[in-house]
């Protein structure tokens, strides 16, 4: 839950001396009071851990993963330290050091949340949130590190940091990280969840292409696909579009990601053959059928793509002025 | 001639120039390839919807959703009846509650105005929703 301090707003007459003492003693008293209650809301409940603890809905009771290496942070490098981590362990050869540069802010002496986004994609690697307690673990045992940004402080004193979930154990009702200068500390689960709250749930699996969180939904995954494309790592991009059709052959996001991306890497035969498929999923999408025109151009089947680009615009409902211009510049480029 | 006509006079060309350049019609070409996140923006509504139906389908939701005395079937069927400003709303109400148990009582909050609101919009008669209500002052 998050605590809003009580702003006592200044009166808008001028005031005395004394009345401007005492309204600034009001405020210091207000915040006071904020602390305090600050305190009390958040030292009490930790309910994701309790439903856990009660129900542990087919999760294995303890699960560790031995192989994440660990890093120790240096001065305020917890970000780097982190995503070096879950990124070694995904097979590219980087340590802290080499990430500094990538996701470390000076002037916030620390790392941006979309920074380490950022810097998983930028290092071809998929980034998907995880933004629920048994999720996090679900994913531990499904094998995969589990990069978390916690408040260690208060609301009112924060201290952020990022770290590594590498195991849990039900029993003992603990969660195993790399955190800072210590590897395999052992957190009670519900002290975990309150400084993990404080840190708005955000939680990230970083993993090679070809492998999916187990937990993340359909639309995560093409999303943090799409992340990668924009990041300009194209392979990696088309290698995750294609495991997230492994899993989803349904997603007509993802293979029209798959198309863009091939049609990207000048792949323009593998683009026509996603775009079809995308087609084949939803009949009347006009995206798919104004990309499949480009891919056809691009083979040099003028008359098919121009037959293609008029029926994105027949299907083109509130965009049709878009698929007018790509249809405008397919028939101009000449036969 | 006082000072303000002169100014006035100095200002109107100029800014008759303006709006004519401003109103004149922009003709940029949209030709491209659609890109995926375009393509991911386009289905963001229709994804949201579905993320609120998979929340509905989660066991302690329907646990919850039962013990406020709505039938969770019911509520899942209510979801579909939903705008998607409506819909957005309560995915925003996910996002800073991902235990869910506020989430669930706005859900069920939302459904129940819904709910209302169409018994209300059948007494008056413009809408025919609930069989079993009639309009108030006959046919």
């Amino acid at each position: 839950m998050h605590f809003d301090q009580a702003q006592i707003p200044s009166p808008p007459w001028p005031l005395r001396p004394g009345a401007a003492c005492a309204v600034r003693l009001l405020r210091l008293a207000s915040r006071l009071a904020g602390l305090i209650l600050a305190f009390g809301l958040t030292a009490c409940a930790a309910t994701q851990t309790e439903r856990l603890l009660e129900q542990p809905d087919g999760l294995p009771p303890r699960a560790e993963i031995a192989e994440v290496p660990f890093f120790p942070q240096e001065r305020y490098y917890c970000g780097p330290a982190a995503l070096a981590m879950v990124l070694a362990w995904s097979g590219l050869p980087v340590t802290a050091e080499d990430l500094v540069p990538q996701v470390y802010t000076p002037g916030r002496e620390g790392s941006l949340r979309s920074d380490i986004l950022g810097g998983s994609r930028r290092n071809g690697r998929l980034a998907v949130e995880v933004g629920r307690l048994d999720a996090l673990l679900a994913e531990l045992a499904a094998g995969h590190p589990v990069l978390v940004f916690q408040n260690l402080g208060l609301d009112l004193l924060p201290q952020w940091h990022f770290a590594v979930a590498v195991g849990y154990d039900l029993s003992a009702g603990t969660i195993i990280l790399h955190s800072g200068t210590e590897a395999r500390r052992e957190l009670p689960l519900a002290t975990f969840e309150r400084t993990w709250r404080r840190g708005d749930f955000w939680a990230l699996t970083v993993l090679a292409p070809d492998r999916l969180p187990v937990t993340a939904g359909q639309r995560d995954v093409v999303e943090a696909a799409a992340g990668l494309e924009r990041a300009g790592r194209l392979s990696e991009a088309e290698t995750a579009y294609a495991t997230a059709l492994g899993r989803w052959p349904e997603s007509h996001t993802a293979v029209m990601g798959l198309g863009n991306t091939r049609y990207a890497a000048e792949d323009a035969l593998g683009a026509e053959a996603a775009y079809r498929r995308a087609i084949e999923l939803r009949p009347d999408s006009p995206s798919a059928w104004n990309n499949l025109a480009y891919a056809l151009k691009a083979l040099g089947r003028r008359s098919e793509a121009v037959s293609a680009a008029q029926r994105a615009v027949a299907f083109g409902g509130a965009q049709t002025t878009r698929y007018r211009d790509s249809l405008r510049e397919i028939m101009d480029d000449g036969p | 001639m006082t000072f303000f006509d002169r100014f006035c006079r100095a200002l109107a060309m100029p800014l008759a120039l303006v709006v004519l350049f401003v109103s004149l019609p922009i003709n940029v070409s949209q030709a491209a390839l659609v890109t995926t996140d375009q393509v991911l923006a386009e289905t963001q509504s229709e994804a949201d919807r579905e993320r609120v139906l998979a929340f509905l389908a989660r066991e302690d939701v329907r646990q919850q959703i039962s013990s406020l005395g709505v039938d969770p079937d019911e509520a899942a069927r209510r979801v579909q009846s939903l705008s998607d400003a409506e819909i957005a709303q309560i995915v925003d109400q996910m996002d800073q509650d991902p235990a869910g148990q506020g989430v669930v009582v706005f859900l069920v909050a939302t459904i129940l105005i819904i709910f209302l609101i169409l018994i209300i919009t059948d007494l008056i008669g413009v809408t025919d929703v609930f069989p079993f209500i009639n309009p108030i002052g006959g046919r």
